[in-house]
């Protein structure tokens, strides 16, 4: 008898906390002239970054007596608290080397990276390591809104590398660039 | 005496049937986890009973979310996460009338039967709640919470 009052106790007590659990989370109405109800809703927004905006890079006809530069506006958006991020940069030479090719003879390229728009240098990249720290002022992913550009990038090639290619001839190769949240 | 007592019950059952009353009930929280996709709509949507015992079983819905001024709003701490609210008078639905913050939703009529639905539909209206990827994409990385006040009266 005591087993079954014990019993019937802790089901009281467990529909106690039911009850109590249930009054956090979604309330059902009662019938009346009028009835109110309520629900919680949770979401969990991820971190997440985006690159957009980016240009083919095309030296034409350089003068091999100057160096060649090419800047460009990108949009770099992180969600992050922070709206921090790093940027990896491989290239498709050799060990993912920053290098263009006409098939017989490369030539090496430098890739900068400024963290602003509008910039003409910026920080030196090094294939395959992270340029770390950065911050974006993106306040949309593709930059449709806000700033329209968040980042720049700076290609370039030296006088010494431009002397050593062969006139004529096309050089070409392929930049990725992989962004992640800080 | 039997006869009086029948007569006052016959009587009165006119005065209970204009007590017009409504009942919402079979409420679920809506939980969209972590949203992987910042580019696109994020859509919860969940059948539930509603009950009016008017005589064109009729009823209104107002919502009241918890920002400010009863904006449907999430939070994080100092951050803020929109979401839009969606009604429809019938179960099942994804999609639904825009409701507007403490503005009933006017003209809804309903196909329950019994008040919580035990008998008859087992469900008779939808709530639908929408993230909109403009606000997941502008949103900064959290985890955001509130909730919402259905408020239900008779028409």
């Amino acid at each position: 008898m005591k087993t079954a009052r014990l019993g019937r106790l802790s089901a009281g007590c467990l529909m106690g906390i039911l009850a109590h659990g249930t009054a956090l989370a979604a309330s059902q109405g009662t019938l009346g002239t009028t009835s109110t109800g309520s629900i919680s809703i949770g979401a969990s927004v991820p971190n997440r970054v985006q690159i957009s905006n980016l240009a083919d890079v095309s030296f034409t006809n350089q003068d091999p007596s100057v160096a060649a530069s090419n800047a460009q506006n990108v949009c770099v958006w992180s969600n992050s608290s922070t709206k921090g991020y790093n940027i990896t940069a491989t290239g498709s030479g050799a060990a993912n080397a920053f290098t263009l090719s006409n098939g017989a003879a490369t030539v090496p390229y430098s890739v900068e990276w400024a963290g602003s728009s509008g910039q003409s240098s910026g920080t030196a990249l090094s294939s395959g390591s992270a340029l770390t720290g950065l911050t974006s002022t993106a306040t949309n992913p593709t930059c449709s809104a806000g700033p329209s550009s968040s980042a720049s990038m700076v290609v370039k090639i030296t006088s010494a590398s431009l002397q050593g290619m062969q006139a004529a001839t096309s050089y070409t190769g392929t930049l990725t660039l992989v962004v992640a949240p800080e | 005496m039997a006869a009086v007592a029948c007569a006052l019950l016959s009587f009165s059952s006119p005065a209970l049937a204009a007590s017009e009353k409504v009942r919402i009930t079979g409420l679920g929280d809506v939980a969209f986890g972590s949203i992987g996709n910042l580019g696109a709509d994020s859509v919860r949507s969940q059948s539930l009973c509603l009950y009016s015992s008017s005589t064109t079983n009729g009823y209104s819905v107002t919502a009241i979310g918890t920002g400010p001024g009863g904006s449907f709003e999430l939070s994080s701490g100092s951050l803020s996460l929109p979401f839009e609210v969606q009604w429809s008078s019938s179960a099942g639905q994804s999609s639904g009338a825009q409701v507007s913050p403490n503005v009933p939703l006017t003209g809804q009529v309903t196909t329950a039967t019994q008040q919580t639905c035990s008998s008859g539909p087992a469900t008779s209206a939808s709530l639908i709640v929408v993230l909109r990827s403009s606000a997941l994409s502008s949103a900064m990385a959290g985890t955001y919470n509130g909730s919402i006040t259905l408020l239900v009266g008779p028409e």
